[in-house]
């Protein structure tokens, strides 16, 4: 294990952790309990049995966070994301391996969970605060930043049982805001309230992420990791399976959900060696994304196995990183591209009328005769800048002419 | 006791304190939670406090005036009363304790605390009740021309004891409760056969033979008693099965707040 050179710095150290759950009950009969509990106390070990049907929620999971540093956690459901922050915050113990927390922690995870319905907002306010380990008098003295921050002034003496879901979340949200961390654990809280409110709320932890504290982040709004977090993980079933930079992690993610094919070569004549912005990967909404895509076609004598590459196309997919949904796919037969045989590369250029935000280029072959995809390609991601050209979420290629007033005036509007 | 087992209870002894010092806000904020519901959508409120104690003593005195007239050293209601007033409090702790955690599922699940805030503050609720139910008691007394003597001053001794013993048995069933959700059922019954063999609404020193040996072991009984003897009788407790429960009131709360501290690392995800 690795020291900590200055130990009054807050920081978080996950050291070879393994963490175990099992699926079913724990113990069947009462009986059985009795007797593991008094052995628990009296030897005062917490050896286990392995049970069978239990099953490791993380394996071999290891990360520093230091002050100043991020990390965004990324990953599909059940990957053990939640399950880090349970450990960090203390809610549950490691099976195996240490998970060291040094400072105190403002979690922003499940901000509501102390919200008595029957209570109104102003009691819950408090009694939150509480939970998340404030003073009565610090509450008291953020009190009416917290409300204005919620904006739900007008309700806070209405019981929050009548509250919409929204205000629900946006109080709760607030107070969490309100906490004086050493350390920040965010998770999944990044969608809280309409889109005004998702946008504070979000400037709100990006100062708290500037104080230069260390941060650990959960959330599959995968462009706000990118926007927040200086280092990423990406776990799949309880193992680290990618390590660096959020924007590294976040193209392996997308590409590993929308991998159902293999990448393996033989399946196709087609081989697609590497994809990558030509330009820089910031793009401005609107503008030109221009793509270089090495590939190879080996001529039909070298080919083994039924001649199919007539029918291959490359097809280049673009995916949205924040709901994962594929957007728009065009492949090269389509444009009527010839493939040489022999080594090549693909400029591709694509206009990028979409909203801001991280997107992925995969690259696929695909038969054209068969309509059927055959192997994944390598991918690379493209960040969306907002630009000046539109806003919103298409493209609708206005065009707009101005017109004289003479000519206005005796004009038909429709026959403009 | 080895000096590993020694310096494993120092130092679970020394978090437990040291939780209950950090979180000491909670705590209240928890119990100002539970008052205040009390009285939200209640036309009764704290009325409900004395409607239990007020109506048993109703109940038991119609039996044991009528029925089956029993002789006290004081007038029935008010030994009645003086009995169901501090047993009312320990069954309300025991009661609501057992649910206090499974009633909140996502405090326990989702916020990490000393969870033995939640059954804690359910006692602390239930004192509560028992200080606005003692207000008949005094009414009876003045009613019954009963004074009040230097004895009194032993009153806050037998409440710290009788508060030991409800919080080690609290845990105890909280945490029980949490695994096996068959404790809520448990306790129920177990809370009227108990009062049943307990002094609280006649002298249980009447039930002789082997079944009379069995109910001296009821530490609750002595309690009961020395309320009596310093408020009704203006004696002390009786020495010798006052200081016997008192001893293991102490140890009960001890070992129940151990098993309860060792433990609790497992309460979210067994909930």
């Amino acid at each position: 294990m690795r020291k900590i050179s200055d130990s009054s710095d807050p920081f978080i150290l996950f050291d070879h952790v393994w963490k175990e759950f099992r699926r079913g009950e724990r113990h069947d009969i009462l009986r059985d309990m009795l007797p593991a509990l008094a052995q628990r106390v009296f030897r005062g070990t917490r050896n286990r049995k392995l049970h069978a049907g239990d099953f490791w929620a993380l394996r071999d999971v290891s990360f520093e966070v230091k002050p100043g540093m991020a990390l965004g956690i990324i990953g599909p459901n059940g990957a053990g994301k939640s399950t880090i922050l349970k450990l960090l915050t203390k809610l549950v113990k490691p099976t195996r391996g240490s998970c060291a927390v040094h400072g105190r922690i403002g979690a922003l995870i499940d901000v509501a969970a102390g919200f008595h319905p029957d209570l109104t907002g102003r009691e819950n306010v408090y009694l939150q605060g509480a939970v998340m380990g404030m003073k009565r008098a610090e509450v008291a003295r953020k009190f009416s930043d917290i409300v204005d921050f919620a904006e739900v002034g007008d309700f806070m003496d209405t019981p929050v049982k009548r509250f919409s879901s929204g205000m629900n979340a946006r109080l709760g949200f607030s107070v969490a805001a309100h906490l004086d961390p050493e350390i920040l654990l965010i998770d999944e809280v990044l969608a809280v309230g309409d889109l005004a409110f998702q946008q504070k709320a979000f400037d709100r932890i990006a100062e708290l992420v500037r104080r230069k504290i260390p941060v650990v982040v959960v959330s599959h709004q995968l462009e706000r990791i990118a926007a927040l977090c200086s280092d990423g993980i990406l776990l799949h079933r309880g193992r680290i399976v990618c390590r660096g930079s959020p924007s590294q992690c976040i193209a392996s993610y997308v590409e590993q959900q929308s991998s159902d094919l293999q990448t393996s070569a033989g399946r196709c004549a087609l081989l697609l060696h590497s994809i990558y912005a030509a330009n820089r990967p910031e793009i401005p909404s609107g503008k030109l994304a221009a793509l270089l895509v090495e590939c190879s076609l080996p001529s039909p004598a070298a080919q083994a196995g039924p001649l199919r590459s007539q029918s291959e196309e490359i097809v280049l997919r673009v995916r949205s990183t924040e709901t994962g949904e594929a957007l728009f796919a065009v492949g090269t037969a389509a444009l009527g591209v010839d493939l040489p045989t022999g080594p090549f590369a693909l400029a591709v250029e694509l206009q990028m009328n979409v909203r801001p935000g991280l997107y992925v280029i995969e690259t696929i072959v695909r038969d054209c005769v068969l309509d059927k995809y055959l192997a994944n390609g390598p991918h690379t991601s493209v960040y969306v800048t907002p630009g000046q050209l539109f806003r919103g979420k298409i493209q609708m290629n206005p065009r707009i002419s101005v017109l004289r007033r003479e000519s206005f005036a005796n004009c038909d509007p429709k026959t403009i | 006791m080895s000096a590993s087992k020694y310096s494993w209870l120092r130092e679970n002894l020394s978090e437990m304190l040291h939780e209950q010092f950090v979180f000491r806000e909670l705590l209240m904020q928890l119990t100002y939670r539970d008052l205040i519901l009390r009285y939200k959508q209640s036309v009764m409120g704290f009325g409900w406090a004395i409607c239990a104690p007020l109506l048993n003593m109703l109940i038991f005195s119609v039996i044991f005036m009528r029925v089956a007239p029993l002789h006290t050293s004081v007038p029935y209601p008010i030994y009645a009363y003086a009995g169901l007033l501090p047993w009312t409090m320990f069954a309300n702790s025991i009661r609501f304790s057992a649910i206090s955690l499974t009633l909140n599922v996502d405090l326990v699940s989702k916020v990490y605390f000393p969870r033995e805030i939640l059954p804690f503050s359910a006692i602390l609720v239930s004192l509560v009740d028992f200080a606005v139910a003692s207000s008949i008691l005094v009414a009876l007394m003045f009613y019954y021309g009963i004074r009040v003597t230097p004895a009194i001053v032993f009153l806050p001794v037998i409440l710290l004891v009788q508060l030991a013993f409800t919080a080690g048995l609290s845990l105890l069933v909280a945490m029980g409760n949490l695994f096996y959700r068959d404790f809520k059922y448990i306790t129920e019954l177990g809370l009227t056969v108990w009062m049943l063999a307990t002094s609280v609404v006649y002298p249980v020193e009447l039930i002789q033979g082997r079944l009379g040996i069995i109910l001296r072991l009821n530490p609750m009984t002595p309690i009961i008693d020395a309320y009596r003897a310093v408020l009704l009788r203006g004696e002390l407790p009786t020495a010798a099965p006052f200081t016997g429960a008192a001893l293991f009131s102490v140890v009960l709360f001890v070992f129940g707040w151990l098993v309860f501290h060792v433990e609790e690392f497992q309460f979210a995800e067994n909930i």
